[in-house]
This record gives C-alpha cells, sequence and structure tokens, in this order.
C-alpha cells in the first residue's frame, strides 16, 4: 500500500461504509468520499489516461477543475462519460469506468502515441492530414478518433427526468468556503433574501481542508455551526451540489443542481439534475483560489498533484496520498502541506523549495532543498522517484507522491462571462477579477485574499456593503479569530527549467511547453491562436488549472508580462452542464407546447389521423372501413363533399373580436380591399398585405353588430395578425378607436359543405336558412334547437354550398355529434384537412402555399380586392411599385397533367417546353396538388412567369428531387364551378 | 439563459416573453409620400453601435408594443416605454 | 326536436383514475367558471377599472391597462354581461369557454410554481390579491395569488392539456395530486 486511508481523520463517515466498482473491481469507500478519495484510500491512483499520448495519469486536483480523473460512471442509459472523479459524490453501488484506454487501463496499446509524440505536436491536425481531402473523412478522422478522445455517450435515451426553475433573491452568494459563508451570514441576518449556491455536496469549501482553528474551534465545525444558523433563516435558501456556471443579462445567473445524482436509482418523481435561472440583485462571487500546477520535466506522473489536493484528500477524505511524499513548492503552501502530512505521520521525502531562502519552518527532521528543482520523475503507473537539480547537481530522490505547488489563481471566471478580461497583477502573479460595477464584487481568495482571516472578513465586507445597498440594516456580525494560519505567499516560477521529459502545462489535452513553444515559433503565439494551434484549454476543464501556467509561458516566449499576453475569452459554462439539464422537461411529446382542437375528440372517434400542424394536431383524413391508403380516404371525402356533404374540424382558424366606433375604419385600413360599407350580418373575404405590398393573409370578417366585428385568420398567422393588428392601432393610429381581444379558444368552429348541408343544419338550428333569409355571406348569431346561440357564417372554401358553425368550445363535441346524427341519412361524412386542401385547389382558393411571402394580390388573380379608391391602407403605397406590377411576375395558373398518370407534385419546377431542364431555365413552380377525383386527375396550382396570358401552353414540369419530367398543359385555376353556381343554391 | 426586461405595465419580465419586431426609429410616412419615403421605411435600417429604439411586444405578457431603448453592446436598458403613449406623446 | 348539448370539460380524459383525496399539495381544475374579456375603450381605462371593481359576483385579473379577465364561480354569464354592458367605454367578449380555470395550493406551491412561471412569486413581491399576465409553462396565461399558499392560472384551453401535464410533472416532487372542483 502507498496511498492509503488514515483511522478516525477527516469528514468522512469511517462507520458507514459504501460498496462500488471501478474498472470490474469491488472497492470499499466510506460515505462523505468522493469517486476520487475512496480510490486514492484504495491505493488506486492510475485513474485515466491521457487524451493524446494515452500517458496513465491520476487526480492531479481535489476538485472541479480536474483535468485527469476523468471516468464513466453508471450504467446502461444511466452511463455520463467524462465525469470528474474528484467531485463525483460516492454512493453505494456506483459503476464507475476509466476511459481512453484500450484493452485495459494497466495495459494500454494506445501509449504507443508517446512515441509517435514528434508526429504528434501543435497543430498536427492542420499540417499532418491536410490531403488529400478523401482521406480525412475516410482515413484520418476514424483514426484519429477510435486513439484520441474521451468517454463515449451511449445510444439509448436517458430515462430521468430533468426540470427548470426559477429563484429569486436580494443576494446570491456563489461558494461556501470561508468568504462566502462570511457573507451569506451578515446577509441573513440583515434580513436579505439570500441564496448560498456551493458546487460540492458537502458546504464549507477550503474550511473542510482546514487545520487552522477558527473562533476556538476546528474550522470544519465553525463551518458547520454557521450552515446551522444559515438553514435555520427562513430567507435563506442553501442550494449544496449546485454549480452556478453562468452569469448572464441583468443579473440573472445560471446554475445547476444535481439533485440525484449520487443515487444508484433516482426517484422517478424527482429530476435528477435541476437548472436553475438565478434572478439576483446582487452576487458576491466566493469561489476561491486555485492551486497552480509546477511545469516541470514529467510532472504528470501519476502520484504527483497539487498540494492543496494533497492536503484536501488528507484533512477532508483521512487519504493519505502516499507513503512518502516529496513536495515541490515555490510558497508557503508546501511547508503547511508538509506539516499537515508530517503530523499525520506520513514521511516526507523532501522539501524542494525553488527559493533561495524564505521563513516558512520545514517539520521536524524533513531535508529542505533550497533553490532546488525536479527536472524528471520515474515510475510508470504511479511516482517511484524523482530528480531533484541544485546549481547542476542531480540527486534521484525516492518518493511515491509529490505535492506540488505554484502559487494561487483567484478563480474569477464567472464574473469574466460578460466581456470584461481579469486584471493581471505584478503584486500577485496573478490575474484578480476586473471592476464589473456594484452589483457583482468578489470576496475572499477569488478577490485575492491569502488567508483565512482575510478571507473571513472580505465576505462580511462585501456583503455589508450589499446590505447597505438595499437600505437595510447590519446586523452585528463578528469576524472570528483565527488561530495557527499559514503564510501563503509565493515566488512566481512558471517554468521548471533543465526539463528531460516533456513538462505538462495542459494535462488534459497533453499539451506541454515544447508545444507552446512551437506555436510561438510559428507565428501562433496570440493567446488565442495558441489556445486553438496546441488546443491548451480547451475539451472539459476548459484549461481552469493550466490556464494561466500557459499565459506566463507564451509571456515568458515572447519576452512580454502575462498582462500583454491576456487571457482567452471566457464563457458559459463553468464546468460542463448535461444537455438533458438544459432540456428540462421539453422532451419528446412536451418539447413545445401542444394545441389541442375543442373537436379533437369528435375527430378521434370518427378515426381521424393526425397531422402536426405548428403547435396544433389536425384531423388529416378518416379512415372508414376497407380503406387501405390515404387516399382513398380523401378520394372519398371529397366526392362525398361535392355529393352529399361533410363536416370538417375548422376551430384552429384565428379569430378575433374587433370592437369600437372606429372599427371599420381600422379594418378598411388593415385590409386592401373596402370594408366601410360591410352590412351588420355580412361576412366579407379579405386580403391583408404587408407594407411592402405583397400579401401578408387572408380570411374573412364578419359584422355582428354596429360596431362588433369577428375577424378569422389563417391557422397558421393567427398569432401574427392579432400582434400585426395591434401594432397597426398602437402606433400607427392611436386616435382611432377600436380595440380587440383573440377568441380563438372560446369557440368550436365546423365547417358543414355540400350540396345537403343545408337540410342537415335546419335539422338543429330553430333559424330559417333557407337562400332567402340566411343568403350567401349570412353572418349572424343564430340558435339551437335546446338553446345554446351559436354563431352561423355562409362562407364557403370548397366552392360548394357551406356553412361555418361556431359553438362555444365545450359543446363542440356534442354539436358536431348531432350534425353527424342529423347528417346521417344525407350521407354526411367527416372530412380533414387533406379532403379540404383537395377541395379548394380544385375550386382554385389559395393558402400560405401560394401566398408565400413573395406574391401580390394581383399574382394569385386577386387583383379586385386591391382598393383603387382608400387613400391608404397597409402595403398599398409600395404594392403599385415597378417590380411588383411587372409583366413577366410568377402569377397563378392551374396545372393537368398531359398524360392522366402522371402525379404532380409541390415544389416541382416548370420549364418551357423542349428545353433542357435545369433552374437558370425556371419559369415557376407548382405550388399546390393533388390527385382530384372530380376532374379523375393530379391536377395543380402553380406560379408561372406571365401565366395568365399561356393558357393552353404545354409546359415542362421537371421535379429533380424525384427524378420525374413530363409535359401539363397550364389552365385557368378552376377546376370545379367556375361559374360559382353551387355557391348560391 | 436569460434577460430580464422591465415592462412598463407587468415588471421585471425575461425577454423570452417578448418577440422583437425591430428599429423603432423609421416613421410611417403618409400614404402619399414619395416611393423614396416609403423605401427608405420599409427597407433602409441604420446599423448603430450602441442606443439603440427597437419595438418589443410583450406577447406573453400585457401584449403592448414597447419601445425599448437598449444598447446592443452592453445590452444595457435604459427605457421601455408604451408605443401607444410614445406615439400619442409625438402627435400632442 | 330539442338536443341537450352536453358540455364537455377539455381536461375531461385527463382527469379520469386520480385521486379521490386532495393532499396538501392539490391542484384544482375548476369546472366551469363564468369567465369574460373586458376591454377598455382608449380614454376610459380608468372609469372602467373603477366600474369593474364595483360589478357584484366577479374577480378582476389584471392584463393591461386596458384589459382584463373576468372570472366568477357563482354568477350566471348572461348577468354578469348585463352588468357589464351598462359600463360607458367598455367592451367584453365571453371567454367561459376558451380560458382553463385552475388552483395550485399547498404548502410547496411557489417551488412548484418556480418551475412553470419566471416572475418572484415571494409575497413582497407578487402580494395575495395580486394578479399579471406571463409566461406559465411557455403558454401567455394569467397568474394570480388568491391565498397565502394559493395560485389560479388562466391559459387558453387549447393550451390547458400541456400546461396541465406539465405542472403535474412540477407537482410529481411534492405528491401534488389533482381533481376537479367546482
Ligand atoms: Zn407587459
Amino acid at each position: 500500500m502507498t496511498s492509503s486511508r488514515i483511522a478516525n481523520v477527516g469528514l468522512v463517515d469511517h462507520s458507514r461504509v459504501v460498496k462500488f466498482s471501478f474498472d470490474g473491481r469491488t472497492y470499499k469507500g466510506f460515505e462523505g468520499d468522493t469517486l476520487a478519495s475512496a480510490l486514492l484510500a484504495n491505493d488506486q491512483m492510475l485513474m485515466g489516461r491521457s487524451f493524446k499520448y494515452h500517458r496513465p495519469r491520476g487526480p492531479v486536483t481535489a476538485g472541479p477543475s480536474e483535468p485527469n480523473a476523468l471516468v464513466t460512471i453508471g450504467k446502461d442509459a444511466r452511463t455520463e462519460p467524462n465525469t470528474r472523479a474528484t467531485v463525483a459524490e460516492l454512493y453505494s453501488g456506483l459503476v464507475a469506468r476509466s476511459q481512453n484506454a484500450w484493452p485495459s487501463l494497466n495495459f494500454d496499446i494506445g501509449s504507443i502515441n508517446g512515441a509517435l509524440s514528434p508526429m504528434l505536436g501543435a497543430g498536427f491536425y492542420y499540417k499532418t492530414f491536410m490531403w488529400p481531402a478523401a482521406f480525412w473523412e475516410k482515413v484520418y478522422e476514424p483514426v484519429i478518433r477510435r486513439a484520441a478522445g474521451l468517454g463515449k455517450a451511449v445510444m439509448e435515451a436517458d430515462p430521468d427526468r430533468y426540470e427548470k426553475s426559477w429563484a429569486h433573491c436580494d443576494l446570491l452568494v456563489v461558494g461556501s468556503g470561508p468568504a462566502g459563508l462570511m457573507a451569506a451570514l451578515t446577509a441573513g441576518r440583515a434580513g436579505l433574501r439570500v441564496i448560498l449556491a456551493e458546487q460540492d455536496f458537502r458546504l464549507g469549501g477550503s474550511l473542510l481542508s482546514e487545520t487552522a482553528m477558527i473562533g476556538g474551534v476546528s474550522a470544519p465545525d465553525f463551518a458547520a455551526a454557521t450552515i446551522a444558523e444559515l438553514a435555520d433563516m427562513p430567507n435563506v435558501t442553501i442550494m449544496p451540489r449546485t454549480t452556478v456556471f453562468g452569469w448572464y443579462d441583468d443579473m440573472v445567473f445560471g446554475a445547476v443542481e444535481k439533485v440525484q445524482k449520487h443515487l444508484a436509482v433516482p426517484s422517478a418523481d424527482k429530476p435528477v439534475e435541476r437548472l436553475w435561472r438565478i434572478a439576483a440583485g446582487r452576487a458576491i462571487l466566493a469561489s476561491g483560489a486555485e492551486e497552480r500546477p509546477l511545469v516541470f520535466g514529467g510532472n504528470d506522473r501519476p502520484g504527483i498533484m497539487t498540494a492543496d489536493a494533497t492536503r484536501t484528500y488528507l484533512n477532508r477524505y483521512g487519504v493519505a496520498t502516499g507513503r512518502k511524499v516529496a513536495v515541490f513548492t515555490n510558497g508557503g503552501s508546501g511547508y503547511r502541506t508538509a506539516a499537515d502530512l508530517s503530523a499525520r505521520g506520513v514521511n516526507i521525502a523532501a522539501i524542494i523549495d525553488s527559493r533561495a531562502a524564505s521563513a516558512d519552518f520545514a517539520p521536524y527532521g524533513v531535508r529542505v532543498i533550497r533553490s532546488g528543482s525536479i527536472v524528471d520523475t520515474k515510475g510508470g503507473k504511479r511516482l517511484s522517484g524523482i530528480m531533484t537539480n541544485r546549481f547542476g547537481y542531480d540527486e534521484m530522490i525516492d518518493c511515491d507522491a509529490l505535492a506540488m505547488s505554484g502559487g494561487w489563481s483567484p478563480i474569477v471566471h464567472l464574473m469574466c462571462q460578460r466581456g470584461a478580461r481579469p486584471v493581471w497583477s505584478d503584486e500577485a502573479q496573478a490575474f484578480l477579477v476586473p471592476d464589473v460595477g456594484p452589483l457583482f464584487a468578489a470576496a475572499g481568495s477569488a478577490a485575492g485574499h491569502a488567508t483565512v482571516s482575510e478571507c473571513l472578513r472580505d465576505g462580511a465586507v462585501k456583503a455589508h456593503a450589499a446590505v447597505e445597498a438595499v437600505g437595510r440594516l447590519v446586523g452585528h456580525v463578528n469576524t472570528p479569530e483565527v488561530e495557527g494560519e499559514y503564510d501563503p505567499s509565493f515566488a512566481p516560477l512558471w517554468y521548471v527549467p533543465g526539463a528531460r521529459s516533456k513538462a505538462f502545462v495542459d494535462f488534459q489535452n497533453d499539451v506541454h511547453v515544447d508545444d507552446l513553444a512551437l506555436a510561438t515559433r510559428e507565428g501562433f503565439g496570440h493567446v488565442e491562436h495558441a489556445k486553438r494551434y496546441t488546443t491548451s484549454g480547451m475539451a472539459t476543464d476548459q484549461g481552469k488549472l493550466g490556464n494561466v501556467n500557459a499565459v506566463a509561458l507564451l509571456a515568458g516566449m515572447r519576452g512580454v508580462s502575462p498582462a500583454e499576453v491576456g487571457t482567452t475569452t471566457y464563457r458559459p459554462f463553468y464546468t460542463p452542464v448535461s444537455f438533458g439539464a438544459l432540456a428540462g422537461t421539453a422532451r419528446a411529446e412536451q418539447s413545445r407546447p401542444i394545441r389541442t382542437s375543442p373537436l379533437h375528440g369528435w375527430a378521434k372517434k370518427n378515426g381521424a389521423t393526425f397531422l402536426e400542424s405548428g403547435l396544433w394536431y389536425r384531423s388529416a383524413y378518416f379512415v372508414q372501413g376497407e380503406e387501405k391508403t390515404w387516399r382513398e380516404s380523401v378520394d372519398r371525402e371529397v366526392l362525398n363533399v361535392r355529393q352529399n356533404a361533410g363536416l370538417c374540424d375548422v376551430s384552429t382558424l384565428g379569430k378575433i373580436e374587433i370592437f369600437g366606433r372606429d372599427a371599420a375604419e381600422f379594418l378598411n385600413r388593415v385590409y386592401s380591399n373596402a370594408f366601410l360599407k360591410l352590412p351588420v350580418g355580412k361576412a366579407r373575404y379579405g386580403l391583408m398585405l404587408r407594407e411592402d405590398g405583397i400579401v401578408f393573409d387572408d380570411g374573412t370578417t364578419s359584422r355582428l353588430s354596429e360596431n362588433h366585428y369577428v375577424l378569422t385568420t389563417t391557422t397558421a398567422y393567427a398569432a401574427e395578425v392579432m400582434a400585426h393588428l395591434e401594432f397597426a392601432s398602437q402606433t400607427f393610429w392611436p386616435d382611432l378607436d377600436v380595440c380587440f381581444v383573440s377568441t380563438s379558444d372560446q369557440w368550436a368552429q365546423m365547417s358543414l359543405a355540400g350540396p345537403k348541408s343545408r337540410a342537415i343544419l335546419q335539422k338543429l338550428v330553430e333559424d330559417d336558412l333557407s337562400d332567402a333569409s340566411f343568403p350567401f355571406l349570412a353572418a349572424r348569431e343564430v340558435q339551437l334547437k335546446g338553446g345554446l346561440i351559436a354563431r352561423l357564417f355562409r362562407i364557403s372554401f370548397s366552392g360548394e354550398l357551406a356553412y361555418e358553425l361556431a359553438v362555444p368550445a365545450g359543446y363542440g363535441e356534442a354539436v358536431a355529434d348531432a350534425i353527424m346524427e342529423a347528417g346521417r341519412g344525407e350521407g354526411i361524412c367527416a372530412y380533414g384537412v387533406e379532403a379540404l386542401d383537395v377541395l379548394r385547389i380544385e375550386k382554385g382558393h389559395v393558402t400560405h402555399s401560394e401566398l408565400d411571402g413573395r406574391t401580390t394580390a394581383d399574382d394569385v388573380g386577386l387583383s379586385k380586392m386591391m382598393s383603387k379608391n382608400k387613400p391608404d391602407f397597409i402595403g398599398k403605397r409600395l404594392s403599385t411599385r415597378y417590380g411588383l406590377t411587372a409583366a413577366d411576375r410568377l402569377q397563378m395558373v392551374g396545372l393537368k397533367p398531359v398524360e392522366l398518370d402522371k402525379p404532380l407534385k409541390a415544389g416541382a419546377a416548370l420549364l418551357r417546353e423542349g428545353v433542357e431542364p435545369s433552374m437558370t431555365a425556371g419559369q415557376g413552380f407548382v405550388s399546390s396538388a393533388c390527385f382530384s377525383p372530380h376532374v379523375g386527375q393530379w391536377i395543380g396550382l402553380a406560379m408561372l412567369k406571365s401565366g395568365r396570358e399561356r393558357i393552353g401552353e404545354k409546359i415542362l414540369v421537371w421535379d429533380a428531387v424525384r427524378s420525374s419530367e413530363f409535359l401539363a398543359e397550364v389552365c385557368a385555376p378552376v377546376f370545379v364551378d367556375p361559374e360559382n353556381l353551387n355557391l348560391h343554391v | 439563459m436569460a434577460s430580464l426586461i422591465t415592462c412598463p405595465h407587468c415588471g421585471r419580465r425575461p425577454k423570452e416573453e417578448f418577440s422583437i419586431r425591430g428599429d423603432a426609429v423609421p416613421e410611417r410616412p403618409e400614404a402619399a409620400a414619395s416611393e423614396e419615403a416609403w423605401h427608405a421605411y420599409v427597407y433602409l435600417r441604420e446599423n448603430p453601435r450602441g442606443a439603440i429604439r427597437e419595438y418589443w411586444h410583450h406577447v406573453a405578457g400585457c401584449r403592448r408594443w414597447l419601445v425599448v431603448e437598449r444598447d446592443n453592446l452592453t445590452h444595457e436598458v435604459f427605457a421601455v416605454t408604451d408605443a401607444r403613449e410614445a406615439a400619442t406623446g409625438d402627435a400632442a | 326536436m330539442s338536443i341537450p348539448f352536453t358540455h364537455r370539460h377539455i381536461l375531461e380524459d385527463r382527469m379520469s383514475g386520480y385521486e379521490p383525496s386532495p393532499n396538501a399539495n392539490h391542484l384544482t381544475v375548476l369546472r366551469r367558471p363564468v369567465i369574460f374579456s373586458a376591454l377598455a375603450h382608449a380614454g376610459h381605462e380608468a372609469s372602467v377599472a373603477e366600474a369593474l371593481s364595483l360589478v357584484e359576483n366577479i374577480v378582476v385579473r389584471s392584463v393591461s391597462p386596458s384589459d382584463w379577465l373576468l372570472v366568477s364561480q357563482n354568477a350566471e354569464a348572461g348577468a354578469i354581461a348585463a352588468s357589464l354592458g351598462a359600463v360607458p367605454g367598455l367592451s367584453f367578449a365571453e371567454q367561459s369557454d376558451g380560458q382553463v380555470l385552475m388552483a395550485v395550493s399547498g404548502p410547496d406551491v411557489r417551488k412548484i410554481l418556480a418551475k412553470c412561471v419566471a416572475v418572484d412569486l415571494h409575497a413582497d413581491a407578487f402580494a395575495e390579491g395580486e394578479s399579471a399576465p406571463m409566461m406559465i409553462c411557455r403558454v401567455a396565461g394569467n397568474l394570480a395569488r388568491t391565498g397565502t399558499d394559493t395560485f389560479e392560472i388562466l391559459v387558453p384551453r387549447s393550451y390547458a392539456g400541456y400546461v396541465f401535464d406539465e405542472l403535474r410533472e412540477a407537482g410529481r416532487e411534492y405528491a401534488m395530486t389533482r381533481g376537479f372542483g367546482e
């Protein structure tokens, strides 16, 4: 055993054993362990293989910035790759596997990449695999993908639930170390609504591995007491396992809470992760500081980790990372670590201090090598020795672990996500937080403070400012006394000279010093270029650990200050966030709102097949008897409507009630045709244009009383038309007395069409429906037998005698049932939007297939809808400009294939007969097409250059997508009842 | 993730409740105005960096059209006013 | 021939087979409330608001400075229409079938609704008696606080099934039950 558990040390519960497995072997850990601490306690230092060279790697941190110890956790569909073992909370039954190793972690064939490493230098993607181009997809990429990479996603659907939630507070505190706790306590006692978010499953931050005494108690006890007080405050919300990953506009923070990631089988009643949007009045960043690794030859062997990590494993988890630990440091942290290890009975091989002198004390009997360095290391799956160098003299020292400290970098990411750059400080030898205004402040070591007492004080001070800013009284909060602190100062050491093997800067991406040097030599020394060229700071850890070293190294190579090099751009997310959390409940059927028609139940029981149409599910067709194909059903429905009668759900049309003395004038200005003289009790077809003269939408508007209209829109444009009317009323003509409200959901609306529709409807309606008393375009309230008041409109989309009946939505199904019952003897059928489409194509009525945002009223043969007399209406002025009136515009025509069996499809291109098919020779396109059971062949509506003067011409229909080519005859776009005789019976 | 816009009628709301129409600076010309004036109104837009005026529609709230004055670089919002009040105010 | 048409609630199918007795957290779907949209014509906003506050048996939900939803559990639509018809500068349209009214109540109601709305529902920010139009489960609706731990939701009928399903999911963590109520 080299790394091992120390009895009864730390904050793990030594009485609660947790069994888990790693690469198929079963291990025991304790409650309170992370996967990494438990593996280390079992002497399993090797946890992964590196990305490019497949080098053996162990953890280098004990927290979220871990670049090496990435494992796959979970089984089957719950498999999650690239999980950091250093933050993965241990649970009973946890199954973890190593990644990027084949055939096994211990023996990996890919490590041969190490031998090929001269080929895999910086920019190798760009240089090595440039050509031949076809090789990229077929050879290089598959090979690289197999050799290099991280964990693999599984293909099964995620069985777990995710959700999103909002939270609101006066003050958000990010991080629960000494500064965060004091900030939350100060604000909480003052009565602010506080949210304290901590990424760890245990609150306390660095206090959990701190050996100094605070206010006379141990640091973890101080943390526990403070958290207990906070937990009792109704105005404070504590959010453990919650990573604040992004800072967005208007003080909204994004956070992800791992609700049930620490359970083998999560409860189905809760999400596994919850995405939080936290709207904060103010925020304090108390995210702490990251200890920097040292960049020396062979610095990536398993067993080499930061001094802070060594101390965390020791003090928090009761795990000694080795039996004989060496320390390499440029400051006080190394000495502190040696002292803590020594106090727990761990041997210290030596302290190698890069400085010539310091005031730090080594534990009794420990050898200190001043002005020393490490130039190489040895060992396979675990460190076995270090080659030290002092004034040119080498010495090999045996050890099985190394704690390194290269100084501290405040964790500033969150504050730099909205454009502000971190600020280099020569004094602190680190990038510090920028000033981002009064609402968001950093506290504690995130703000550059070093000692525990400074951090405690700073947390209180920053919260104090927040409390005063919102006008509350600050309660009394004492900053407790701290005993036994150490001096954490350090002397900069960015690169340890004399490396005999690769000195890694970015462990995860296998970027070493030579790569950065190469990038600089080849002109990619700019920090953003160097990142892409070397991949330093990419992938899951985004260089949390290595970036500052990389920047300083680039600075050294370019002979400038790190301030001049600057950092790469910081963006959300701070740590990876699962797609599941980002999607929340918006998955599968719930991915967007679904709208249900009041006649949905009626359609369902009549055998409807539904079709997604925007947010609606509309009944497409109704299969009856032996019908095998949708065409059989649609053909029957169409013929039956023209012969007898059919009932169709048109509830999805937009309905807008318009009121006001100036309602008529308003309609006159938003429609292109005249509306001033529409009589009460009448409906009129109307066309709306956009201001550029192109058709926007169409529909009917009915005048129900002097100052009350109901306007209908197409299903697709209901929301747009409503917004358009509101815009026109509120900004163009606020002086007009008009107001409106959508009643789309109030009414179930059904179209009853066909020669027998009057006879059927009359059985249900008290009012006289004869042509004389209820003529074409009549529109008024009627009374159904039984007393229900309905709205009836005699309008027709099919060209047949037809009515649209609107009843309060809750009665829709019952009324539709009654109509079907009343029409049974007349041969009524239910028909869907497919048949409706055929009926209107046969009649040459347009929909948005023709009104596609490019057509004018004249293009579709509706020039009579363009009032010449109105002084103004929306779209009037530009509708007459050159271009919209040109003679060679595409005009709507009808089309009939010359050979009866040719199927016409929408989207096909039109060309002159005899022309070689090409898009440049295009003369137009088929906008709508269907099989017409009435005509007995496929027919279509088409937009054709100067189409109206080409009636009778044979034209080539070319469908390149479906590889078909045939001739069709251009005809008038009306295939049924051109004189409209059926309408007026 | 979100931005919060303060509607004068509804208070602070996420941007998902709004739809943005665009530039609120051009004014609809008189019907008889020149084709150039109409062309400019419909098609021509300044594309300034910094302070802009836009029409926002509070579709999931009060359904009022609003004029939002904001900085398209920093996303700072300077003012949100009801478009009708802005329109009648200008007329007065 | 006289036909007694059956009225059907859009959530009828979703409600069958559910818990007979409500838990502490409960979602009530109100079966037949009377609902109207009320619109004030320009210049009449203040007088209409005043008049609406005097109409008996209705509660007024804010939509915009000139737009309200009126909800009644105990009056006939005709009677309300008659009262509204007498108010100068007011136009109105019945929405009893166009809006679905649901009440969510219980000790965890704010946690449940935080998953559905972006608005701060702390009592200091959204007090009892307040109402506002807002996005509720991605749908434009109206939320009112009718008690310390009770909120009422109005959403357009066609969206009600979707919103109901989302609310049900949001309440699952807190064992929220659901049922029709009068
Ligand atoms: Zn609003």
